[in-house]
C-alpha cells in the first residue's frame, strides 16, 4: 500500500448547461419532452398532489447539474426544493424578509447584467458569455404574495417578482412559479400574464384549467379537469408549440434527489463537503 | 348535395334527414344531372359542329355537333346521376378492395391446395395476428383508422351540416396514435374549426371516443385541419429522469450543518399567541444584516431591516 496509482475523485460535472433543453417527462407520443429555460418563464398550476413539485424538482435537477447555473429557491414549505438547499445560492424558506432580500439582489444583478450589455452593445445574454443563468424556483407563490407578511410586503414581493419575470429573460434570469390557482387574489393578472410557458396539473374546474393554461383553452377541449386524480405528474404544458400538449412529468424519488443533490453540491462545492484528505493513501481509502 | 331527392337510391342512410335537410336544398340530384347534360351538349355540340364546318357543309356540321354533344351529355348525365353510388363507392374502398382481397385469397387458396393446407393456412394467418399482441395491437389499430373515417362522415352528415348543399368535407387519411386515431379533414365552405370546438362532446361520442380535440394542420390554410381522437390513456406509468444515470453514485455525501430541530409538533404543544414560522438554518446567516429579525411573522419590526438591506446592497 505505498504507491497508490489511482488519484481522488475529481469532480466532473455532467457537462450539462442550462441553454441546453431541460428533459421535463415524454408527450402522448412517448417522445420526450424538453423546454429550453435560458429565455423562457414557466408558471406551474394545479390541485395539491397533482405533481407541481415533480416538475420543480426535474428542473432544479438540471440547474444544479449545470456548469453555467446558480440556483434561488423560494419554497414556503421547505420540504419541496429542501434538498437542493446545498447547491443552491440561495434557499429561502417561510420568510417573506429573506425573499424580499435575495430579490433585491437578482433585481440588481439584473441591472447590473443589461448595463454590461448594453456597454457591449448587446440585446441578450448568450451561452458564450460565461455568465451563469440564476434560475428562480418558487414553489408556493401564493404563500409569499397572499399569506405571510403585511400587506406592503406582499405588494413588495410581487412587484419585484414581476420585474424579474418580465426583464429577467433577456439577462439570464428565468422564473419557475408554481401555485394551486393562480387567480388574481392570488398573484395579480399582470404577473401571471407573463409566464410564457404554462403548466397545468390537475384542475378541480375547468375556469381553474384556463386560469393556468390561458383563457379559452378548456373550451378548445384542452382542460385539466380530464387528467384522472390518480394520475400525478399528468399536465398539460404549453411551451414552444404555443399549443398545450398532454406530457407526463418525469418523477424523482427522494433517494434519487438527494443523490443528484449531492453530486450537485460536491461538482459546486468540492471543498466544503469533504475535508481534503492529508495524504496520498487517505485519497485511496477515500476513493 | 345528396340529401336532395326522395328518389335517389342511394347516398343517406336514414330517410329522416333526408326529410330534414330537403328543405334547405336548392337543386335535386335529377335537376343537377339535366343541367349538366344541357350544358355539355351544347358545349361540346357546338365546339365540335364548329372544327367539323372547316371540312365540310355548315348544315352537315351541325349534324356532327349533335352526334358528337348528345352521346358527351348523355355520359355526364349518367356520371352526375350515379354520383351518390360512386361515392358511397369511393368511401367504402379500402373495406371493398380488404374483402376483395380476402375473398380472391380464399377462393385461389380453397382451389389449389388441399383442404389440410387450407386450414393451416388460414389458421396461420389468422392465428398469428391473434396470438403476438404486437401484431393484433397494429391490426386493431388501422381498423379503428377506418371505422373513425367512417364515424367522422356521419358525424358531418348528421348534426353539422354548414351549407345549403349539405356537402360533407372532404376526410382525408387516417393513422393511428399511441391515445388513438388522427385523421385530416379538408374542410367545405360554411364551416370552421370554431364550429367544430363547439360540438367536441358530440363528435367524441359519434366516434366512440374519449375526447376529440381540433387543431389547424397547415399554418397557410384554414380549411386544413387535424383531428386527434383519443380513446385511450397511456400516460400512466412512471417516467424516469435521465439525470440519474449522468451522476457519481459514490459521490460522497453531504456533511449537514446541525440544524436545529422543532420540539413543538403537536397541537397541545403550541399555545395560541407564540406561534412562529420556522427559521431558516444555514441561508439566513450568510445574509448578516437580515438574521435578526428576519421572520415573516413580524412585518412591522423588519421592515426597517429590509430597507438597510437595499442600502447595502447598492
Amino acid at each position: 500500500m505505498s504507491i497508490v496509482t489511482e488519484p481522488a475523485p475529481v469532480p466532473v460535472g455532467p457537462g450539462l448547461s442550462m441553454f441546453d433543453p431541460i428533459f421535463i417527462g415524454i408527450d402522448e407520443f412517448g417522445q420526450p419532452v424538453y423546454i429550453t429555460l435560458a429565455y423562457r418563464n414557466l408558471l406551474a398550476g394545479g390541485e395539491p398532489g397533482g405533481g407541481k413539485s415533480g416538475l420543480l424538482n426535474c428542473i432544479a435537477a438540471h440547474a444544479a447539474l449545470s456548469v453555467d447555473s446558480r440556483l434561488v429557491l423560494l419554497d414556503g414549505k421547505l420540504v419541496e426544493l429542501g434538498q437542493w438547499e446545498d447547491s443552491a445560492d440561495a434557499f429561502i424558506g417561510p420568510d417573506i424578509t429573506a425573499a424580499l432580500d435575495v430579490l433585491r439582489r437578482l433585481q440588481l444583478v439584473m441591472n447590473n447584467r443589461y448595463a454590461w450589455l448594453r456597454a457591449h452593445n448587446r440585446r441578450k445574454v448568450t451561452a458564450a458569455d460565461g455568465l451563469s443563468v440564476i434560475t428562480v424556483l418558487v414553489d408556493e407563490i401564493a404563500f409569499y404574495s397572499a399569506t405571510v407578511g403585511s400587506k406592503q410586503e406582499q405588494e413588495e414581493f410581487v412587484a419585484l417578482l414581476r420585474d424579474l419575470v418580465a426583464r429577467g429573460r433577456a439577462a439570464g434570469i428565468p422564473v419557475v412559479a408554481a401555485t394551486q390557482r393562480p387567480s388574481f387574489d392570488i398573484i395579480p393578472t399582470s404577473l401571471r400574464d407573463l409566464f410564457g410557458y404554462r403548466a397545468a396539473f390537475r384542475c378541480t374546474t375547468s375556469n381553474s384549467s384556463n386560469i393556468v393554461l390561458g383563457h379559452g383553452w378548456a373550451e378548445q377541449g384542452y382542460s385539466a379537469t380530464d387528467i384522472a386524480p390518480t394520475n400525478q405528474g399528468a399536465a398539460y404544458l404549453i411551451a414552444e408549440g404555443g399549443v398545450p400538449r398532454r406530457i407526463k412529468v418525469a418523477y424523482l424519488s427522494d433517494a434519487q434527489i438527494a443523490g443528484i443533490a449531492d453530486y450537485a453540491a460536491w461538482i459546486r462545492r468540492p471543498g466544503t463537503i469533504t475535508t481534503p484528505p492529508s495524504s496520498p493513501a487517505d485519497w485511496g481509502m477515500a476513493a | 348535395m345528396s340529401k336532395s331527392s326522395p328518389r335517389r337510391p342511394f347516398g343517406g342512410k336514414s330517410t329522416g334527414t333526408v326529410t330534414v335537410i330537403e328543405a334547405r336544398v336548392h337543386r335535386s340530384w335529377a335537376r343537377n344531372a339535366r343541367m349538366a347534360f344541357v350544358l355539355t351538349a351544347v358545349i361540346a355540340g357546338l365546339l365540335a359542329a364548329v372544327v367539323a364546318a372547316s371540312y365540310m357543309h355548315p348544315i352537315l356540321a351541325l349534324f356532327v355537333g349533335v352526334g358528337v354533344g348528345v352521346p358527351l351529355g348523355g355520359i355526364v348525365w349518367v356520371l352526375v346521376r350515379i354520383w351518390p353510388v360512386i361515392r358511397l363507392l369511393w368511401w367504402w374502398t379500402p373495406e371493398i378492395g380488404l374483402a376483395g382481397l380476402l375473398l380472391v385469397g380464399w377462393v385461389q387458396l380453397a382451389s389449389h391446395t388441399p383442404t389440410l393446407v387450407t386450414l393451416l393456412v388460414v389458421a396461420l394467418v389468422v392465428g398469428v395476428p391473434a396470438a403476438v399482441p404486437v401484431i393484433r395491437h397494429q391490426i386493431m389499430a388501422w381498423a379503428w383508422c377506418l371505422v373513425v373515417r367512417h364515424r367522422l362522415r356521419v358525424c358531418f352528415a348528421q348534426f353539422i351540416i354548414a351549407n345549403q348543399s349539405g356537402s360533407l368535407p372532404l376526410i382525408l387519411w387516417a393513422t393511428p396514435t399511441p391515445v388513438g386515431e388522427r385523421v385530416w379533414v379538408y374542410l367545405r365552405p360554411g364551416l370552421s374549426v370554431k364550429d367544430l370546438e363547439a360540438r367536441l362532446d358530440k363528435i367524441a361520442v359519434t366516434c366512440h371516443a374519449s375526447t376529440v380535440l381540433i387543431e389547424r394542420a397547415s399554418d397557410g390554410n384554414a380549411a386544413y385541419v387535424r383531428f386527434d381522437i383519443k380513446r385511450r390513456e397511456v400516460l400512466t406509468a412512471n417516467v424516469g429522469s435521465p439525470l440519474v444515470d449522468v451522476i457519481d453514485p459514490d459521490t460522497p455525501t453531504v456533511e449537514q450543518a446541525p440544524q436545529e430541530v422543532p420540539t413543538a409538533l403537536d397541537l397541545p404543544d403550541v399555545q395560541a399567541p407564540t406561534i412562529t414560522l420556522p427559521k431558516q438554518g444555514g441561508t439566513t446567516d450568510r445574509k448578516p444584516a437580515a438574521t435578526s429579525t428576519a421572520n415573516g411573522s413580524k412585518p412591522a419590526a423588519s421592515s426597517s431591516t429590509a430597507e438597510d438591506d437595499v442600502s447595502d446592497w447598492i
